[in-house]
């Protein structure tokens, strides 16, 4: 029988509905609309099947000040040498993260995320985007074994890992994206704004914020470089046709990001910025990440389903890191699961580049001496972004997850394999975490189960693929 | 060995003369297992899910139309359908049918097909409220149907396909076939086939008129990447049927090695039956959601018919439901009367194409007339002899909607509710137009949304010049 969690009290370090204990497994599993977005502190690592608490009646009238919440963690599973601090205003993740922005966007910010906490709290927002997430963008996606693809990674014994798809190619618009553009357009609607800017780089979150939008009746804008409209002309189609405005910047996805923020500040009462990437000031890259976290939660249960256990290993590509912390927040707490981000050779912020301020928040990112950003290049546009999320830079500096770089021939090899091993056509910037899997299969035990987020189909890359091709013949 | 050309043929009674049982090789399984009768118990309200493929063939041929075995023994549905195919196909659509009667009861075979369909396709699909487009249908005075949306475009490459091309090609498998066959216009089908057979490692040829390869060539290079070998035909017209009849003619001479993955409900027994069966878990859904949703069943079900396999897996469910309307929705092109067009139910007369008796656009010399839609999907000639059948005793209704509808339809839900549908999928959209204000407060309507628009997208803009 499934437990409303808003019966679900603390009494005694014990979870208890009507008075009687209840295992959190049992609320956590059976409930689906508990699934989506658990509230939990921003910056605690707390095991997903955990929490869900009852607001006190003190606090449900609105405002839910810090030290509340700080004496309201009960299981917190620190990594060892955290230095994140608890919940609080400036957002941090270590030394990471902030909010370096003008005052202007200071009271902005913070009533985002006001705002932001109260609807994780709202049992009703939860449970209309539990259903928005089933029925309009496809959830839960499947964890697919993709058996042809062990096969062939193992070795003349015949052993080798076990390799698993999470299958983000399979949701509406066809990438990860929609999880967080149609959380965040509901969130914008509930605040009452009408309407909607974005920036997108690869189209993808164009698309998906487009389709958000035309589905909740909010006027959208989305900003896009001139450079990334012609190399993504189906996706700059597909906003138009779904009724969105498409600006044109001069330069790339960087570019079109300043002038969204720019945008936005000129109307802050009426609009509403929605990032899709985990970069930006406090609260977008914990906003983000908590809406992509869906990704994560969904795995654990299906592996718990599959193979009765966790995963060993968690691979996905980095561009800001969206995807990425989907996957790996879940497992953040679980020192058993090695996190594996991928990045692109020539955008690759964490493992080359320093530490610096860039669109509001501190971070790696691709500088020179002088500090001016360095362009980066990926032929999977979507990578192309010379920062990363500041949790990722945490991760990465507190030695909890690896980085490591693919080049984009690689990739195109790991877009060949997967359609003709699989039948299914990968996203070039998935592709960059399958290339990785050449390198990861030899080094892993036999039946060590690797779970690869496919985080986008790649219909949309066919056409680059052909070109691509085509010059590598004639070279 | 060209296709056989249709003729005019004046509808028989209903009643068949009782004919001698065809030759039936013996096969172990065939003779142990009982005759599957339709099984009605799954329609109760419980949770679990009924295995995703039924086998509804008896022993018996169809002697009234109370019976309404769909199809009989010999592969009719009333006077359509049928096995009008050379000589040397029968043994292997025998064999075909065989195999298909004993793996659908066959619990490994369904367990495995359920696995894929979840995890590889993605099932199941969900069934959701268009609450924008329902409020656009709505009268002034607040009352009106609610729409449904049976969302097939987010399965795995993006259409209904799939359903069939997995189903097929286990059954492939299973009889230990290492080559695979089949026949595309739009080369959605073609991509369905391509994808399954580089997912279980079969060699793969696929036939597509010269034409269609020009207007598609993205799902050309697809099928390429998928590993499929993609044939051009040259003959006729050098679209869809001509790829079809090619596809049987290479059939004919490979018949041991090779398997023949038919994409809609036409073609000769088994081919309708077994497609049909294979789409059938979309209706099965559906029930189980609207049940779950509304705690009844749908009172309209609306989808478009091409060859019909989209249209069939949604009605055959509800077929013996006589209180849920069925609605298919044909091509009419630049119009009917413009002769322009694909609408087979409205304007064709029957004849035998591709190995089955149906409706379809001749001309009087018995020729076929080629057909046109600016969806390629629905661009074929003939129908499904089901729908055919359904048509005649008035269980389902046909209509048929303009390009410009269409496209009309096409805008219509992509700005109302932020999903691109097919241009296939964008005539049953469009038939709402004409549907919600007859209907009463409150019906619920199912809408097959049958594939998603990406590969459109470039027509549309084109012709709505946005």
């Amino acid at each position: 029988m499934a437990s409303n969690p808003s019966n679900v009290f603390l009494q005694g370090g014990k979870f208890t509905e009507f008075g009687k204990p209840i295992t959190l497994r049992k609320l956590f599993f059976s409930n689906p609309s508990v699934l989506p977005y658990n509230y939990r502190n921003f910056g605690a690592h707390i095991s997903c099947s955990a929490i869900v608490e009852k607001l006190s009646p003190a606090a449900g009238q609105g405002e839910l000040d810090s030290k509340s919440l700080t004496t309201r963690y009960l299981m917190t599973q620190k990594l060892p040498g955290q230095t994140e601090k608890p919940f609080s205003s400036t957002g941090k993740f270590g030394r990471f993260g902030g909010k370096f922005v003008p005052e202007t966007l200071i009271t902005c910010l913070s009533i985002l995320e006001a705002e932001l906490t109260l609807a994780l709290h709202d049992t009703d927002f939860q449970e209309e985007l539990a259903t928005e997430l089933r029925d309009y963008v496809g959830r839960e996606s499947p964890l697919y074994y993709a058996k042809r693809l062990t096969d062939y990674y193992k070795n003349s014994e015949g052993k080798g890992p076990e390799i698993y798809l999470k299958r983000e190619d399979l949701v509406h618009t066809g990438a990860h994206k929609i999880n967080n553009a149609i959380a965040q357009a509901m969130l914008a609607k509930r605040i009452g704004r009408k309407s909607i800017v974005a920036a997108t780089g690869a189209g993808q979150h164009g698309v998906a914020t487009a389709a958000a939008c035309a589905k909740l009746s909010l006027e959208c804008t989305i900003f896009m470089g001139s450079i990334d409209i012609e190399r993504q002309s189906s996706n700059v189609l597909h906003m138009k046709n779904l009724g969105a405005q498409v600006k044109a910047v001069d330069g790339s996805f960087k570019d079109a990001m300043s002038e969204a923020i720019r945008n936005w500040v000129g109307s802050l009462e009426t609009r509403y910025f929605l990032s899709g990437t985990a970069v930006g000031p406090h609260p977008c890259p914990t906003m983000v990440r908590e809406f992509q976290s869906i990704i994560g939660k969904e795995t654990r249960k299906q592996a718990k389903e599959k193979w009765g256990g966790k995963p060993d290993v968690l691979l996905a590509c980095v561009g800001s890191g969206s995807n990425a912390l989907g996957m790996f927040h879940e497992f953040i707490g679980d020192e058993d699961v090695r996190l594996i981000g991928i990045e692109a050779s020539h955008s690759a912020s964490l493992s080359r580049g320093d530490v610096g301020v860039y669109h509001g928040t501190m971070s790696y990112l691709l500088q020179d001496e002088e500090g001016q950003i360095i362009g980066p290049h990926s032929i999977g546009v979507g990578l192309e972004y010379p920062g990363v999320s500041p949790e990722l830079s945490f991760l990465k500096e507190s030695g909890r997850a690896e980085f490591y770089t693919i080049t984009d021939d690689e990739a195109l090899d790991a877009y060949e394999r997967l359609c003709r091993l699989e039948g299914i056509i990968p996203a070039l910037e998935a592709c960059h975490a399958l290339a990785y899997l050449d390198k990861l299969c030899r080094t892993l035990d036999d039946g060590t189960k690797v779970v690869v987020n496919c985080s986008g189909r790649g219909d949309k890359d066919a056409a680059a693929v052909i070109m691509r091709k085509q010059d590598r013949l004639e070279s | 060995m060209a296709a056989f050309s249709s003729a005019s043929v004046t509808p028989k009674s209903t009643v068949l003369p009782s004919l001698p049982k065809p030759h039936r090789p013996s096969s172990a399984a065939y003779l142990q297992s009982p005759p599957l009768k339709f099984n009605n118990s799954y329609k109760t309200t419980s949770s679990t899910t009924p295995p995703p493929v039924f086998c509804t063939l008896t022993e018996h041929p169809m002697t009234s139309t109370e019976e309404e075995l769909r199809p009989d023994s010999f592969g009719r549905f009333g006077e359509f359908g049928g096995k009008y195919v050379p000589e040397t196909l029968m043994y292997a659509l025998s064999e075909l049918e065989d195999a298909f009667k004993s793996l659908s009861a066959d619990q490994e075979f369904q367990k495995e097909l359920d696995g894929i369909l979840k995890d590889y396709v993605g099932r199941e699909t969900p069934l959701y409220f268009a609450e924008r487009l329902t409020e656009s249908y709505r009268h002034p005075n607040g009352e009106g149907p609610h729409i449904y949306l049976k969302r097939e475009d987010l399965n795995h490459t993006g259409a209904h396909k799939i359903n069939n091309a997995v189903g097929q090609v286990l059954l492939a498998k299973r009889l230990g076939k290492k080559r695979i066959i089949a026949e595309t216009g739009a080369g959605q089908h073609g991509v369905a086939t391509a994808t399954v057979c580089a997912r279980f490692g079969l060699e793969c040829i696929i036939y597509m008129g010269a034409q269609d390869m020009e207007r598609q060539a993205l799902n050309v290079f697809r099928m390429r990447l998928l590993g499929a070998e993609v044939r051009p035909v040259h003959s006729g017209t050098a679209t869809l049927k001509d790829a079809t009849s090619e596809a049987i003619r290479d059939w004919v001479t490979k018949v041991e090695s090779t398997h023949y993955i038919l994409g809609s409900v036409a073609g000769p027994h088994p081919y309708p039956m077994m497609v049909r069966e294979f789409h059938a878990v979309i209706g099965k859904e559906t029930r189980k959601q609207a049940l779950d949703k509304w705690g009844g069943k749908p009172d309209v079900l609306v989808a478009c018919v091409g060859g019909g396999s989209n249209a069939m897996g949604l009605f055959h469910e509800f077929v013996d439901d006589k209180d849920v309307r069925l609605i298919g929705v044909e091509a009419a092109g630049f119009g009917i009367e413009s002769g322009k067009h694909a609408a087979t139910l409205t304007k064709g007369e029957v004849g035998v194409l591709h190995g089955a008796m149906s409706y379809l656009l001749q001309d009087e010399d018995g020729q076929i007339v080629e057909p046109h839609s600016i969806s390629a999907g629905l661009d074929y000639p003939g129908v499904g002899p089901e729908h055919s059948f359904l048509k005649d005793i008035g269980r389902a209704e046909y209509f048929s909607v303009t390009d410009e509808e269409a496209l009309e339809a096409f805008k219509r839900l992509s700005r109302l509710e932020g999903i691109i549908p097919a241009l296939e999928t964008s005539h049953a959209l469009a038939h709402l137009e004409k549907l919600c204000p007859t209907l009463r407060d409150g019906a619920k309507v199912v809408v097959n949304c049958s594939g998603r628009g990406d590969k459109d997208v470039q027509t549309a803009i084109k012709h709505l010049k946005l």
